[in-house]
């Protein structure tokens, strides 16, 4: 506390602040018990998806690759263009609104089992309490000085953590990059710079977030943890402290009845404080800090056991609940996002069955507006940029309508176009000089010579000499 | 230095040690990296970088998609970061204006 207080007044004699020495360290005390099982599993479950997802293959490619070079994001059976950036956003609006959804409904049980933030930290320190010990041994190991024993704790440590982290930079990137590809350039050391500057800074972030600045993220950084009280209501899961059973707080005899002394069932062994991963005091009420990770109730769940007395002191309730009045689960806020999220979820699934895998650009000439041939015929030409989305090749016959005796002088037969391609082709359409006067709105239709369903129009201008 | 580096009052009447003088740099790059990768997504959803080579000026004649990207990215980055970091210096020299002109009660 005075380091801080020191460093904030910017006095003199302090030690210059370095990174994130003016907070101070938090040891979060190894603990047990339901929550702590869940979110374990939880982290096991989340980083096996992570990293071996990334290895996976489906049809012969990478199942999950959001391939940046190539401008094309595969999704298991699914690509993706640029142009199909509507599917993207509205994937992404249905999760933000999933994670309100869920925020209305339990709070912030994203902060507390799901964030990469938290996730990683938990790996983090089951390294830190593999190689170091416990939190008081590796409080005692801080304030020792430096021995070969520090050296090689505190070294493996960070080699491990710096693996972890490099591992965790590449599989990122491998999500961007072909992952196998990328594994044997490595392997070749023939990695691209840009691969190569990635890997490095997804690395560095992964280390430095969960290694060093752990809660701070969450208290400082995150914008999620301040906006998420506009989705709290008095009927949203929080972690709250009993203050009615729990007061006046006071040490007493194990199986001793805290109601016959007069005492509240908290004994402030302070436990609750010690295994905050954030360092807050949980009794003192509801704290933006606190990311709902329940390792409190867990701690004084165990706690409670061993005085004899009922869990619960510290426990997932509701605002109404804690005012004695009913909780409702049902309400007119989780019929809105609910409604927002069908809506959402309703219109992506529609849009992706019934989506055509094939786009058709039209571009007129720019160099001649027309162009007189036979002597009796106006020409005008168009590019046409034909994008077959599908996982197949396909052959597209193009028709004209839109005014009479309109004629296609080419392409002569179908357009054949290999899949997930683009190809350019130069069309040229006709017209008898006496109908072709002045400017008419047409009609080109594309569509696959074996497929019906797959057919795009696109409305372009056919341009004659002034009448 | 400024208001932002002292303890600030909670509504309990407690007093909360200051901030860490690193937190300010999460507030100004933080926030930044996040509207960076927003705008990445949007710009180069309908922007192929090799369409900058082909149109753009000389600056872009060895362009390649991922240095594309990676520009774009860190252009944004580092537009960004000055509006986030405007933004700290602006709340964070409140103080310093009170104390030199003090409000009458």
């Amino acid at each position: 506390m005075k380091a801080t207080r020191n460093a904030a007044s910017g006095s003199s004699e302090s030690p210059a602040p370095s990174f994130y020495a003016a907070a101070a360290k938090i040891y979060p005390r190894e603990i047990s018990g339901r929550f702590t099982r869940i979110r374990q599993r939880t982290v096991v479950v989340l980083l096996g998806l992570f990293y071996g997802v990334a290895w996976l293959q489906w049809n012969g490619r990478q199942a999950l690759l959001f391939d940046l070079p190539a401008r094309k994001f595969y999704i298991f059976g699914l690509t993706l263009w640029p142009q199909d950036f509507f599917y993207m956003a509205l994937l992404m609006i249905i999760a933000a609104l999933t994670l309100f959804f869920v925020t209305a409904l339990a709070g912030r049980l994203w902060c507390g089992y799901a964030c990469p933030q938290t996730v990683w930290t938990e790996v983090f320190i089951w390294i830190e309490r593999w190689t170091e010990g416990s939190s008081l041994q590796r409080m005692k190991l801080d304030r020792s000085p430096w021995t070969g024993r520090k050296l090689l704790r505190k070294g493996g440590k960070q080699l491990l953590w710096l693996l972890l982290a490099a591992w965790t930079g590449f599989t990122f990137v491998g999500y961007f990059n072909p992952i196998r590809e990328l594994g044997s350039e490595i392997g070749h050391l023939t990695l691209g710079g840009w691969a190569s500057f990635w890997i490095v800074l997804y690395s560095a972030a992964t280390y430095g977030n969960a290694g060093f600045m752990r809660e701070q993220v969450c208290k400082y950084m995150c914008p999620y943890a301040r906006f998420q009280s506009a989705m709290f209501d008095k009927d949203t899961l929080i972690i709250s402290y009993n203050d009615n059973r729990g007061e006046p707080r006071a040490a007493r005899r194990r199986g001793s009845s805290a109601a016959a002394q007069g005492k509240g069932d908290c004994i402030d062994c302070q436990l609750c404080v010690q295994v905050c991963p954030t360092g807050i005091d949980i009794r003192k009420g509801l704290q933006y800090e606190c990311i709902a990770c329940a390792a409190c109730v867990d701690a004084c769940d165990d706690i409670m056991v061993k005085m004899g007395a009922p869990g619960g002191l510290i426990r997932y309730t509701t605002e109404n609940a804690v005012q004695g009045k009913a909780t409702h689960i049902v309400r007119p806020r989780m019929f809105v996002y609910g409604a927002i999220l069908v809506i959402g979820a309703t219109i992506l699934g529609y849009s992706l069955a019934t989506r055509t895998p094939l786009i058709l650009d039209v571009i007129r000439d720019r160099n001649a507006l027309y162009r007189e041939v036979h002597g009796d015929h106006i020409e005008n030409a168009y590019s046409l940029k034909v994008i077959n989305l599908d996982s197949k090749p396909h052959s597209y016959r193009l028709q004209v309508s839109g005014l009479d005796a309109l004629e296609i002088a080419a392409p002569s037969g179908l357009i054949d176009v290999p899949a997930g391609t683009v190809g350019t082709v130069s069309a040229r359409l006709q017209v008898p000089s006496d109908l072709a006067t002045g400017v008419h709105k047409i009609t080109l239709t594309l569509a696959a010579a074996d497929d019906a369903r797959i057919a795009v129009r696109e409305k372009t201008r056919f341009i004659g000499p002034r009448p | 230095m400024s208001a932002a580096d002292t303890p600030s009052a909670e509504p309990g009447g407690e007093q909360r040690p200051a901030d860490p003088p690193a937190s300010r740099l999460g507030l100004i790059l933080w926030p930044s990296f996040l509207s960076a990768c927003i705008a990445s997504v949007l710009f180069f959803a309908a922007v192929d970088p090799e369409l900058l080579r082909d149109a753009g000026p000389r600056l872009f004649a060895d362009l390649d998609r991922e240095t594309g990207y990676a520009l774009g990215f860190f252009f944004f980055w580092v537009v960004a970061a000055i509006a986030s970091a405007l933004s700290v210096w602006l709340i964070a020299s409140r103080g310093y204006l009170r104390r030199i002109r003090p409000t009458e009660s």
